[in-house]
């Protein structure tokens, strides 16, 4: 291979404008290499965000189903004064237990609301702080005359909740409800509660029903929480103090709103284990339940993670790609005019019966000995630009994503139905689990790792770029006459 | 060895050719000048036997075979050396590294040994604390020096030179002239070379003017 030797022989001879050239290419290489690691970090952040930001499916009463049902009985018996009422159907455990066989299903929460009265302790009346104010004076409090004062929110396990997984409450003191404390009276109560009743983990405290036999129930506390203040302003006017929401097991929930609410749930939250394929489990968990009950996904957080990662992704892409081509095509234009310059060289090779094939392959080999050492050069700087490129695209996609969520963002949660069951318990919209999820999205940070792949899919543009240069330049290679070097 | 028949080629206008109905014959052993005005047509004449361009009319036969069946790549690889003017050498390279580069090309029967080279260069005056310097150090006439020691390395029978000494002084010119009478007087090879200068021309074997789109023998 001759024409190996040659292009060594010439880039080796000519070193200042091998370094231009190396210059020149590296500059070229690095945005490119800027691109790729930005694309392959917004991939990987939309890997995480998968398994971070997660995705829910919530079991509930089919609230419009039941609405029907009142607006069709309403309109048939019209002339009956008695009011239409409006009833939800518990959801199943069974059906949520046959759900949370699918693929999909990471593990699942079952909530089951009510209120009770307290009996050996006062509950938190006081309206301090602005959270206080907005959620009405003591006044309020007796508005519905089958609400009790104590929020009871049973949970198959508080660590399930959005409440806590979000960090808007935090245990302090002893632990959380746990799937181990089904059956049990364990209870975990707010930190202002606890200490206007020097309450602490251990104690026991009462509490009576509000309906049926009005029987009071001995819990035993194990643990405390603190909430956090914006819990409290989400809760409506007509919820009280956010401070006397207790934590209990589902089972306790049941067993205050009556023997007929056992097995059953206001609602089951399902973690889904993969949130790109929560429309699937949805549609194969609809097959196993009735039309009274309807499944509702949020994986609002996912999604705008995945909107604002796609956009950082096909802006890298573009990078990639424009400066591929503007590299392609300055590299053609420098090795146009090296031919040019190089002209009788290539007469003289011709004229010793040269083929030209060869002296093309000559010059693809000069270049792909700078691109070489250029693709080294940018292999380290191309880490630097990336991230600086990276953070900034990453701020912008923050800021135009925080508009987009806000708009598709769903209200209140996941429709978690607040007071479901006849009673009616407490109308808030506060029930546990039913923050809004846009407020916690948080775009990941990118990443920007040189990993072999990049460097792989790098040194693969680098000899595109080198092969198209070529390509174009070598037309005046490929058409030179050699008879040009006799008449010059 | 070389024959032409009918030669005849123009550039735009086939009514003006700058030579028509040329029927010449170069032999081995043999050393051609060929003399004419500046524009006359012989540099266009050179570049057919050498290959570089095809004829208009007629054909050029080398023993008895003609070019077109040779081929004009594979006729400039084994059959004709070519020095110019000037923009003989690689210059990135060094005389050494020329010469290995033409034998490698043209696949010559010495290719690839340095020894013949060196003495192939060390013969025509290139010392050896020249052969491995970069050719744009060299002089002129010690590059010239080292365009014929290329094509005295190569198994070429045809050596076709266009006034190799047109940038030389006196003693360069006749240092180039004596080589290539030893090419052709030596080595057995056929000499064509195309000159302005009658000293030049004069000490050739034969000698032709190119006028009225003929060549004319002169001696
Ligand atoms: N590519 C071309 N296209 C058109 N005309 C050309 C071309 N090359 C050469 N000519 C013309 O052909 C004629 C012969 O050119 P050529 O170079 O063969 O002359 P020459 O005898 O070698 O002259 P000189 O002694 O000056 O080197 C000239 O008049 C020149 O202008
Ligand atoms: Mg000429």
């Amino acid at each position: 291979m001759n024409f190996f030797k040659r292009a060594w022989l010439n880039v080796w001879a000519k070193k200042g404008r091998s370094v231009l050239l190396i210059l020149v290419s590296s500059a070229i290489l690095m945005f490119v290499l800027a691109g790729l690691l930005i694309r392959s970090a917004a991939v990987k952040a939309t890997e995480t965000a998968k398994t971070d930001a997660g995705a829910t499916m919530t079991l509930s009463a089919n609230r419009q189903a039941a609405f029907k049902k009142i607006q069709s009985s309403s309109s048939s018996s019209s002339s009956t004064s008695s009011r239409p009422k409006l009833t939800l159907t518990p959801v199943k455990l069974s059906d949520a237990k046959s759900i949370a066989n699918l693929s999909n299903i990471k593990s699942y929460n079952v909530t089951s609301s009510t209120t009770a009265n307290a009996k050996s302790y006062d509950t938190v009346s006081t309206s301090t702080g602005m959270g206080g104010n907005s959620s009405g004076g003591p006044g309020m409090k007796s508005t519905s005359s089958s609400s009790g004062d104590t929020q009871i929110d049973g949970v198959t396990s508080t660590a399930l909740t959005t409440d806590f997984t979000d960090s808007q409450s935090k245990i302090t003191k002893g632990r959380g409800i746990k799937a181990s404390d089904k059956g049990t009276n364990n209870v975990v109560i707010e930190k202002e509660l606890a200490s206007q009743n020097n309450l602490t983990v251990g104690d026991t405290m009462t509490i009576k029903e509000t309906t049926g036999s009005k029987s009071t129930l001995k819990v035993k506390v194990v643990g405390i929480y603190k909430a956090s203040s914006t819990s409290s302003a989400s809760a409506g006017p007509m919820s009280t103090d956010p401070a006397n929401t207790i934590y209990a097991s589902y089972t306790l929930a049941n067993t205050i709103k009556g023997s007929k609410y056992a097995g059953t749930a206001d609602s089951v939250t399902f973690n889904v284990t993969n949130p790109a394929k929560a429309s699937a489990t949805k549609k194969a968990g609809n097959k196993l339940i009735s039309s009274k009950y309807s499944l509702s996904t949020d994986d609002s957080s996912y999604q705008s993670i995945k909107a604002s990662m796609n956009n950082v992704e096909g802006f890298a892409n573009k990078i990639v790609w424009l400066v591929a081509i503007a590299g392609t095509i300055i590299l053609a234009l420098i090795v146009i005019l090296m031919i040019r310059e190089r002209r009788f060289e290539i007469g003289v090779l011709l004229s010793l019966g040269e083929a030209r094939w060869k002296i093309v392959a000559q010059f693809f080999t000069e270049m792909l000995m700078v691109i070489v050492i250029a693709l080294a050069i940018a292999g380290v700087g191309g880490k630097f630009v990336g991230n600086q490129l990276g953070s900034q695209l990453v701020s912008q996609s923050t800021t135009t994503q925080t508009t987009s969520s806000s708009t598709s963002g769903q209200p209140g949660g996941s429709g978690q139905p607040g007071g479901s069951g006849s009673s009616g318990m407490h109308g808030g919209a506060g029930g546990p689990g039913s923050t809004t999820s846009s407020a916690k999205t948080k775009n990941p940070d990118l990443e920007i790792a040189v990993s072999a792949v990049d460097l792989a899919e790098l040194g693969g543009f680098g000899l595109a770029i080198t092969f198209l240069s070529i390509m174009i330049a070598s037309g005046g290679i490929l058409r030179l006459e050699p008879k040009k070097v006799l008449i010059s | 060895m070389l024959r032409t028949e009918g030669l005849g080629y123009w550039y735009q206008d086939k009514e003006q050719p700058l030579f028509q109905d040329i029927n010449l014959e170069f032999e081995e052993g043999q050393s051609y000048a060929i003399l004419g005005h500046s524009g006359t047509g012989k540099t266009t004449f050179l570049s057919l036997i050498a290959g570089l361009d095809k004829p208009r009319e007629g054909d050029i036969f080398l023993n008895d075979r003609s070019l077109k069946q040779i081929g004009l790549t594979n006729y400039r690889r084994h059959d004709v050396a070519i020095v110019f003017q000037a923009y003989n050498l690689f210059n990135y390279m060094s005389p050494l590294n020329n010469l290995l580069t033409a034998m490698a090309i043209t696949n010559a029967s010495h290719a690839g040994d340095r020894g013949y080279a060196q003495r192939v260069l060390n013969d025509l005056g290139i010392g050896d604390d020249l052969i491995t310097r970069n050719v744009q150090r060299l002089s002129g006439g010690q590059q010239q020096r080292v365009a014929i020691a290329r094509t005295m390395c190569c198994d070429a029978k045809l050596v076709v030179a266009d006034e190799p000494t047109g940038n030389l002084d006196e003693d360069n010119t006749k240092e180039v002239i004596d080589q290539f009478q030893r090419i052709a007087h030596e080595q057995g090879k056929c000499v064509i070379i195309v000159t302005h200068e009658p000293d030049v021309a004069a000490r050739c074997d034969h000698q032709y003017r190119l006028e009225n789109k003929q060549f004319v023998q002169l001696g």
